[in-house]
């Protein structure tokens, strides 16, 4: 493919890490690199993954020591490794939002990272926010709004929303629309969205 | 926007009432299809044809057979028995793709399944499927999007069952047309639209033994049950489809799609629950598309706006094999009075996907031309198009000479050119500013059925006093959930707070599917008659239990109000609450079935029944840097009564800006060469964003339809799509001066 | 997405090592950086690209922005796209260079975005983006459907025989106008290459995208010191009203004087191959009044090269409008 000929992405051989390559050659090969490399010693016994690697994400206040196929999005380990489900996948490809979460407290697309790329760092999910008997005033203020429909973008248009507010923004609704962009609600409760958030800057709760 | 909740002792109908399932919606604990994880579950993942037409003559497996965690790489060679599917009574046995998949070598369409790749985890199910490598014998696949009617016969074949292609007729429509003072005529197209529902279609499939249990995201359960019973060839009794939340459909979750048998016969084969979700560009290729559109509109008028002739001559495309019917002419014959008349259609195969009902299906790009034809009439005849509607209005529904059961189509008009401030529009084109902005302003009327589906449903009143209701029909984001905590409270008093709502499964009573804007008005009854049930059946549990205070009472005698049984003769406060009644006589709970019968389709109907409303469009334009907004909406809808004005009105402004998505947005488009839906993903399929959405007025009038239901209410899910996009490209022409008759309204439409 | 090993960069010095393994730092490359990831993990997920290694610079000290000696602004590699939008000095100094980010993408990609990964983004060409298809600049040799295909978003300047692919970046289009210069270290040692130079034309090679060679990693850009009084505006066309890429899009910065333009800087996006610097323009608007006739003279003359392809010549006086308008945006202040 390309320049590259000697690449053949289909070697049924070719697995998450180059054997040749391993931990050591990587060491000799690229100093200054910490290959991180699969272990068979440390493997969980019965795990089904191949080629894991350990990392540790912090998801919503709790360390989360996990084994990951590097190429793993943080969204696919999110959803199918921690089972944590409320942040969705709607494109994996960072073109609809619906995989918002935050990272070290910034808003990202969890589709277009990968979990490794995370190790140790702080991940805030939907289910990090408020649960149904104590929701945040965000989620609060999107239920009292009718700020959705099927509910399903909603986890991310919430985690953006919560983010926002501490962004650089002069709170008028077209500056809100315009920074809601990036989270696409087929629905289109666009008006109420705005209305929820616009509701809880003013009640300055967060 | 006010959420006022029910005070106490108030019924929450008609009220605007946060959704019960809000919360869970809000802190990610709703399930979707793909949030449900079973141990030892596989992923699976389909390998999609590459060409839009030919056959597959070679499958390499060889490599994506040894990759890692790979279970199997399931094919037409090894995938075990599927089974056709027929159509059934009622609505029953309903499939867009009917071949079942792998069924021969024969690609039709781009994205057409040839094998599918299962593993221990969606990479290397992923990695698998995409080290298939698939040869092919390739034929030129047929993407042109000039349409021309096939050479077919008058009755046909459709999804649905049998059509004829003249479709409505009155009068002498070309001889009216021919001898008319004033004519129209012209075509209008509408493209292949693609639902993209953010949620993607799912499927878990789980075997135990000869049972089937399907997690699905399905606007129809039932439906899909019947499907796949018939495909894998099983009493229905053995199968269970859950859809608890949809992340909405718009039309493409109504029937099953290909994927779901797929993941069935693969759990089936490999005796574990199988996952299957689709990628964002499998959405654009094999789980159904709005058909591509095009519409001749002729219009024979009198010189002061009376038709005398209405002619609409429409072809859609269709995929090679199956036979879905756009019905464009769904509202042509009934929404104006004209004495002469012809809807006829034609359709056109092409090497594209299966397609499939989308929000409105048929009449939503129907209106957008006959909207705009009238449009373009009244300024043909220098009349307001209020006025040249206002002309037109039929006294009865002319196609079937039936009175109208509600129509106050008028009264929208009123309503809604009040609120824009029409009476202040110049017509002259280009002629009103505001700021730097040219504004253009437009207007079209808009109507979709009403009807009801049959239903059923259960309500169960229980001794720490809660209830249950319980329909298994799905909540695709219409507000379903909510609705039937309504009902429920209505009925019986009891307070929202305490009533469970089950749904989404096909465990329970049978509910209609989530289409055609029908379920609250199918749901009214069937609930209500399961709380009369319910409460007959307390109520004979009052008299009859030995030391309740009505034993000596006759079952005639009582009455239920507000959460409590009392003597008719009596004050209902010093009634006794039910839950103490059950208490006395050592009840968990008493139960209450109801069922309602459906209309939709009814030959022997008394009245035109059908929802009407109007759109105020206005659009700001600057030429200099050919930059196009809708600035603001104003939507008067006449659909009964409205049940939750708060999640109402958000339904008709979701509508509303699915509208300016279709108008100026949305398009799939096929590649000449390949056959590829190439703008396959969120990209470059542009619909409208937080951004496009302007201020949209939303007015409903609600007067009570008695003949849909007790309550009056007909459905909303639909009708605020229809007419946006005539009245947006009306305004478009206000601001620009530019006709466009093909959607969407792009920038180099109005580059001139 | 194809398996891949994943090295976590401690220093400048094994990250350079590691990536000149690589046969070639262009399209294929068997080693890639990876920053923010949102093209590199979106075009691995399409099979476009397929590292065998990926090195994560992460956590490489390259997220500093700092003004220079010489008045001018240093960004680093790793800068995020929104720190650098609203960074204070690139708000005052560099107005252009903030508008441009924050009209590209969405908060979310832009918190993940990078400086050095949005000089290297990858152009949106749908042809491009599906291995099913041939694409010269995925595979060179096989042909370029877009030519013939749906080409609606494609170039109309700088285009080939070969490649009609547009550059989608908003970021490069400021740049080009602001001067930028692209600090790079490689494996044999550093250089500093000016913004102009940096991406190539098609040509008969439209897998080779910018002058990089494997080994070389973009340490920092560079900005001169900003012209003083000088009027900067990011005007971007699209179809819907935010969180898609440009039609049309023009980076323009300007000084007047006494009614004369006395320095204009101009760069248009959407359109080229590559950020498209235009001198002619300039020269047309260089001492002359700043006025709507004088600046529509400059918009033709930025695109008097311009070749329309089947559905994309709407794009030529689309971007000679967004040019003349933002001249006018500029010239009012």
């Amino acid at each position: 493919m390309g320049d590259n000929p000697e690449a053949n992405p289909t070697d049924p051989n070719r697995r998450a890490f180059l054997r040749s390559l391993g931990s050591s050659a990587a060491a000799v090969a690229v100093a200054g690199c910490s290959t991180v490399t699969p272990s068979n010693a440390d493997r969980q016994s019965g795990s089904r993954i191949e080629d894991t690697v350990s990392i540790t994400l912090r998801i919503n206040g709790k360390d989360r020591p996990l084994r990951v196929d590097p190429r793993t999005t943080l969204l696919d380990c999110i959803r199918e490794v921690v089972a944590l489900t409320g942040t969705k996948k709607g494109c994996d490809h960072g073109q609809c939002g619906a995989c918002t979460v935050h990272v070290n407290g910034r808003r990202v697309n969890s589709c277009l990272s990968l979990a490794l790329m995370h190790d140790g760092e702080e991940i805030t999910t939907i289910e990090g926010l408020g649960a149904p008997e104590a929701l945040h005033p965000m989620q609060a203020a999107f239920v009292a709004c009718d700020a959705y429909q099927c509910g399903y973008c909603t986890s991310g248009q919430i985690m953006s929303a919560v983010a926002l507010l501490k962004e650089p923004c002069d709170g008028s609704d077209a500056a809100v629309k315009e920074l809601m962009s990036g989270n696409i609600c087929r629905c289109g409760a666009y008006a109420n969205i705005v209305c929820a958030i616009q509701k809880v800057r003013k009640s300055g709760s967060i | 926007m006010p959420t006022t909740p029910p005070g106490p002792g108030e019924s929450p109908v008609g009220r605007s009432t946060p959704r019960v399932d809000g919360p869970r919606k809000v802190s990610g604990l709703a399930q979707y299809t793909s949030d449900f994880n079973f141990p030892g579950m596989l992923y699976a993942v389909p390998v999609e044809a590459t060409i839009a037409s030919g056959r597959v003559v070679k499958l390499d497996l060889d490599t994506a057979g040894k990759m890692p965690g790979v279970q199997a790489i399931l094919h037409r060679e090894n995938i075990g028995k599927i089974f056709r599917s027929v159509l059934g009574q009622g609505f029953d046995g309903i499939c867009e793709e009917r071949r079942p998949p792998f069924e021969d070598d024969v690609i039709r369409y781009y994205g057409q399944y040839i094998a599918l790749a299962v593993a221990d985890t969606f990479e290397n199910a992923k990695a698998a499927a995409d080290a298939v490598r698939v040869g092919y014998t390739r034929e030129k696949p047929n993407v042109e999007t000039d349409l021309k009617a096939e050479d077919e016969p008058n009755r046909l074949v459709s999804t649905f069952g049998p059509k004829e292609r003249l479709q409505s007729q009155r009068g002498d429509a070309d001889a009216a047309f021919a001898n008319a003072p004033v004519k129209l005529d012209q075509t209008y197209v509408t493209p292949a639209e693609t639902h993209n529902p953010i949620e993607l279609h799912a499927t878990t499939a789980i075997w135990d033994g000869s049972r089937l249990t399907l997690y699905e995201s399905s606007q129809g359960v039932f439906n899909l049950r019947g499907v796949l019973a018939q495909m894998f060839g099983l009493p229905k009794e053995n199968v269970q489809v859950i859809s608890r939340f949809v992340g909405s459909g718009f039309g493409g979750k109504l029937f099953p799609w290909t994927q779901c048998p797929l993941a069935a016969a693969a759990a089936r084969q490999l005796g574990k629950p199988v996952k299957l979700v689709l990628s964002r560009k499998m959405m654009f290729q094999s789980v159904g598309h709005r058909a591509r559109t095009q519409q001749r509109v002729r219009l024979g008028a009198t010189p002061d706006g009376k038709l005398v002739s209405l002619h609409h001559d429409y072809v859609y495309h269709r995929s090679m094999l199956d036979d879905h019917h756009e019905d464009c002419g769904e509202a042509t014959a009934f929404h104006y009075s004209v004495p002469n008349l012809r809807v006829a259609f034609g359709r056109a195969r092409r090497n594209v996907g299966a397609t499939a009902d989308m929000r409105g299906p048929g009449a939503v790009p129907g209106l957008y031309a006959t909207e705009s034809a009238l449009n373009e009439l009244a300024d043909q005849l220098k009349i307001d198009p209020i006025k040249l509607r206002v002309l037109n209005e039929p006294k009865i529904d002319e196609s079937l000479n039936l009175p109208f059961s509600s129509r106050h189509l008028l009264e929208c008009f009123e309503i809604g050119a009040e609120k824009f401030g029409w009476s202040r529009r110049n017509p002259e084109v280009g002629s009103m500013k505001r700021d730097d902005l040219t504004l253009g302003w437009g207007m079209a009327g808009c109507t979709w059925i009403a009807a009801r589906f049959p239903a059923e449903a259960s309500l169960q009143l229980r001794d720490d006093g809660t209830a249950r209701v319980a329909c298994g029909t799905q909540d695709i984001g219409t507000g379903t959930y909510t609705i039937l905590a309504q009902l429920a409270s209505e009925k019986t008093g009891i307070t929202l707070d305490k009533i469970e709502v089950a749904l989404g499964d096909t465990s329970l009573p049978e509910g209609p599917l989530s289409g055609g804007s029908m379920v609250t008005g199918s749901l009214v009854p069937a609930v209500f008659a399961a709380a009369d049930n319910a409460i007959k059946s307390l109520l004979t549990v009052a008299t009859t239990t030995p030391g309740s205070p009505f034993e000596k009472r006759k079952f005639d005698d009582l009455a239920f109000e507000r959460g409590r049984v009392f003597v008719k003769a009596d004050d209902p406060a010093r009634g006794v609450p039910f839950a103490h009644l059950l208490q006395l006589a050592n009840l968990r709970l008493v139960t209450g079935n109801g069922k309602s019968d459906g209309s939709f389709g009814d030959p022997n109907a008394k009245f035109s029944t059908h929802s009407f409303g109007c759109h105020f469009v206005e659009i700001t334009w600057q030429p200099e840097i050919a930059r196009l907004r809708v600035s603001r909406v104003v939507t008067a809808i006449d659909a009964g009564r409205i049940l939750n004005p708060l999640a109402g009105r958000n339904q008709i402004e979701g509508a509303v800006v699915m509208g300016i998505g279709m108008a100026l947005f949305e398009h799939t488009s096929y590649d000449r060469e390949t056959g590829a839906p190439i703008n396959s993903s969120l990209a470059d399929y542009v619909m409208a964003v937080n951004a496009d959405a302007p201020p949209i007025d939303v007015h409903f009038l609600d007067y009570p339809d008695k003949e849909i239901n007790q309550l009056g209410a007909r459905g909303i899910g639909e009708i605020g799509l229809a007419g946006v996009a005539a009245a947006v490209t009306a305004a478009v022409h206000h601001a620009t001066g530019i006709r466009v008759r093909e959607l969407p309204v792009k920038i180099e439409d109005l580059l001139t | 997405m194809k398996t891949f090993e994943f090295i976590r960069a401690a220093d400048l010095k094994g990250a350079i090592e590691g990536a000149a393994r690589a046969k070639t730092a262009q399209q294929g490359a068997d080693v890639r950086f990876v920053a923010g990831g949102t093209t590199l993990i979106d075009l691995m997920k399409l099979n476009v690209e397929t590292p065998a290694h990926v090195i994560d610079i992460n956590r490489l000290p390259l997220d500093k922005v700092e003004t220079t000696p010489d008045g001018g602004l240093r960004i680093g590699a790793t800068v995020r796209n929104s720190d650098l939008a609203h960074h204070p000095i690139v708000k005052q100094d560099y107005a252009v260079l903030s508008e441009a980010l924050l009209s590209g993408a969405s908060t979310q990609l832009r918190n993940m975005a990078t400086t050095a990964g949005n000089l290297l983004q990858r152009t949106r060409c749908m042809y491009f983006r599906e291995t099913a298809m041939p694409c010269n600049k995925r595979k060179p040799g096989s042909g370029c459907p877009a030519i013939a295909g749906s080409n609606r978003m494609l170039a109309i300047l700088g285009a080939s025989e070969h490649c009609i692919a547009t550059n989608p970046s908003d970021m490069c289009v400021a740049m080009a106008a602001l001067e930028a210069t692209i600090h790079v270290q490689g494996p044999k040692g550093s250089r500093a290459i000016p913004i102009a130079g940096f991406h190539l034309l098609p040509g008969d090679t439209p897998q080779r995208e910018t002058v990089l060679e494997p080994g070389d990693l973009i340490t920092h850009v560079t900005l001169p010191a900003p012209i003083s009084g000088s009027r900067q505006v990011y005007l971007k066309l699209r179809d819907r009203a935010s969180y898609e890429f440009a039609l049309a899009s023009a980076a323009v910065v300007i000084k007047i004087a006494g009614g004369n333009v006395i320095n204009a800087r101009i760069a248009l996006g959407g359109v080229g191959t590559k950020p498209w610097r235009s001198p002619a323009a300039e020269a047309v608007l260089l001492s002359q009044p700043a006025t709507p006739a004088n600046f529509r003279k400059a918009a033709e003359a930025a695109l008097r090269d311009a070749k329309a392809q089947s559905e994309n010549g709407f794009k030529i006086e689309l971007a000679k409008r967004c040019l003349a308008h933002a001249l006018q945006m500029a010239a009012k202040g």
